[in-house]
């Protein structure tokens, strides 16, 4: 098997000196915090003299949180340099020149960032096997959790490269991406709301469809799930927990769905902006054009 | 092995490029002169994939680089006027990273890596990180990345440019030895005496179009119809003047301290027989020959005097 050679570089490039290891170090000592203020809280300050099942839920919940919180935050931050980094270090057609598509050229770059959100989510499983001490939660749906979170890091990363061959400036890149997951999810949850208020129908049923496109939702979906917690009403357009009821699909793994579509959508009009030899190339529009022809 | 008929590129309603047409021989260093903005770089990404024309065709080593750019890409090696390099990857691996991109094998990358190096005078610095590498080095480190794929048409966009005098030379010989090696190489440069030095032909390129071409001395003929002599004297330069306004060849005759120089109109044999006059006459002879061109003076009369 042939590694994508971007993908290669990356990786060399981006283990070497103290910021990998910086940056794998704060992140769990966030994670490792986060473990004892959970566990602190969870035990809500008096003694008890068993194991209780339910410290594992607030542990592992307030893990969950965290990690999904700090992927949120990293994997755009790991992404949105990608492509226009390539081009403010003026190597992208260095790149474009040789016989790689843009496609590889765009996945190697996502999927180097992925190798590190990835390596993240390994190094805090020792933390988070802290859960396995007081039971409750299995090891398969914690893999389904950290297979969840995988693909929330390739979507947010999508947008992050998205944005970034979109834009000749990083900063612009980092700007929208941010934006835009920030939409994903609250704007959708916003839009939910002044929906379902402005046509009055507070009793809406189930989940609202544009909230199977928020990753928020996806991700409380699958831990309520994890906890097999009854129906749920969060709040009119997200009723979620009735598993039970005909046809009901849970909203994480529609959410992951959408996800997996989205991201394949994002690299593909990635790879169509930084192919130089696309019809009608109109990222001129965005890029400020040397003088020299 | 290049050719280019009928390239047209449009940035809106600025034409870059005008119906291009272009020739390039294999094993020749082909010279791409031309004021800014008259289409030169425009004209190199097209040829190497890296730009959309707006018509016309190209074939490089007869692969239609515009039906099939991917191949033509693997006989295509390119080096930009502007470029940068990775932090944090040393010589070897910047190489390695290229070679590995045209799926060579480890093995074999590692000794076209030690190649390279060795052509471009880089080996003591194999180990150093690339972005700590002196402009010089980096350009011709960006030339050995060219390489990798042993590609057989070089397209090098102003490869000297910001180098010291030094190291535009070790380039100029670095280019022979690849030319001496079979590839053909275009080349676009602002360093016009050294085009005219290195070049086996030159195009001169305006306004997106080329508007003379050939080797140097086919381009003087044709601008200026006749070739130029210096002839240096020990003395009697009045006597050796006198000797050449005999000679209906020779026409614009100009005094030096020294020497001097004139048009030459005739064909060689005639001017065999000057130089036997002038020796028979006893006119001490320093040195007798034709003057190199100067192509700083053809692309001035070419180009209306545009900016080079």
């Amino acid at each position: 098997m042939r590694i994508n050679p971007v993908l290669q570089k990356e990786l060399k490039i981006r283990m070497r000196g103290w910021r990998a290891a910086g940056m794998i170090g704060v992140y769990l000592i966030f994670m490792a915090l986060t473990a004892s203020f959970a566990m602190i809280m969870s035990m809500g300050g008096y003694y008890r003299s068993t194991i209780d099942p339910e410290l594992a839920i607030g542990s592992y919940t307030g893990l969950a949180v965290m990690q999904f919180v700090l992927i949120s935050f990293i994997s755009p931050a790991l992404t949105t340099g990608a492509i226009s980094g390539e081009r403010e270090k003026q190597t992208l057609d260095l790149l474009l020149c040789t016989r790689m598509t843009p496609l590889s050229i765009v996945i190697g770059k996502l999927f180097a960032s992925i190798s590190q959100i990835v390596l993240l989510i390994i190094a805090s499983l020792p933390i988070f096997s802290i859960v396995f001490m007081f039971g409750g939660i299995s090891v398969i749906e914690l893999l389904e959790l950290f297979g969840f979170f995988i693909i929330i890091a390739i979507t947010f990363g999508s947008i992050g490269i998205f944005y970034s061959s979109y834009f000749k400036r990083t900063t612009a890149a980092n700007v929208l991406a941010y934006g835009t997951i920030a939409f994903l999810c609250f704007g959708t949850i916003f839009l939910t709301v002044l929906y379902l208020g402005i046509t009055h129908d507070y009793d809406f049923k189930g989940v609202f469809p544009l909230l199977y496109a928020n990753p928020i939702v996806g991700f409380a979906s699958i831990l309520w799930e994890q906890f097999r917690g009854g129906n749920m009403n969060f709040f009119p357009g997200l009723i979620i927990g009735n598993t039970t009821a005909a046809g009901y699909i849970s909203p994480w793994i529609i959410n992951l769905l959408f996800n997996i579509a989205l991201s394949i959508v994002l690299m593909i009009l990635s790879a169509n902006k930084i192919n130089p030899l696309k019809k009608g190339h109109r990222g001129r529009f965005f890029l400020s054009r040397r003088g020299k022809k | 092995m290049l050719k280019i008929k009928g390239l047209v590129k449009k940035y809106g309603r600025f034409t870059a490029v005008n119906d291009l047409n272009l020739n390039v021989p294999k094993g020749e260093i082909y010279g791409f002169v031309g004021p800014n903005g008259a289409g030169k770089t425009t004209t190199m990404k097209i040829i190497c994939g890296l730009m959309a024309a707006d018509r016309g065709e190209i074939y490089v080593n007869d692969i239609d680089v515009i039906k099939n750019v991917r191949k033509a890409k693997e006989v295509i090696g390119y080096m930009p006027d502007f470029f940068g390099v990775y932090d944090n990857l040393k010589v070897t691996e910047y190489l390695d990273f290229y070679a590995s991109i045209y799926k060579i094998n480890a093995k074999d990358r590692k000794k076209i890596c030690d190649d390279l190096l060795e052509l471009v005078d880089l080996q003591d610095k194999r180990d150093a990180y690339v972005d700590s590498l002196s402009r010089g080095m980096k350009q011709r480190l960006c030339l050995a990345r060219s390489l990798v794929h042993n590609p057989e048409l070089l397209v090098l966009d102003e490869p000297a440019s910001g180098m010291d005098p030094r190291a535009r030379v070790e380039m100029k010989e670095i280019l022979r030895t690849l030319k001496d090696l079979g590839k053909t190489i275009i080349i676009s440069s602002h360093i016009l005496p050294e085009l005219s030095e290195l070049c086996t032909s030159i195009g001169i390129i305006d306004r997106g179009k080329i508007v003379i071409s050939g080797t140097v001395d086919e381009i003087m003929q044709q601008v200026y119809s006749k070739r130029f002599i210096k002839i240096k004297l020990r003395g009697k330069i009045a006597e050796g003047i006198k000797v050449l306004q005999e000679k209906p060849f020779a026409t614009s005759i100009r005094e030096g301290e020294d020497f001097i120089e004139a048009g030459f109109e005739g064909n060689e044999e005639e001017m065999a027989m000057l130089l036997k006059e002038l020796v028979m006459r006893d006119i001490p002879v320093i040195s007798f020959g034709q003057m190199d061109g100067n192509l700083e003076d053809v692309f001035m009369k070419v180009t209306k005097g545009d900016e080079a």
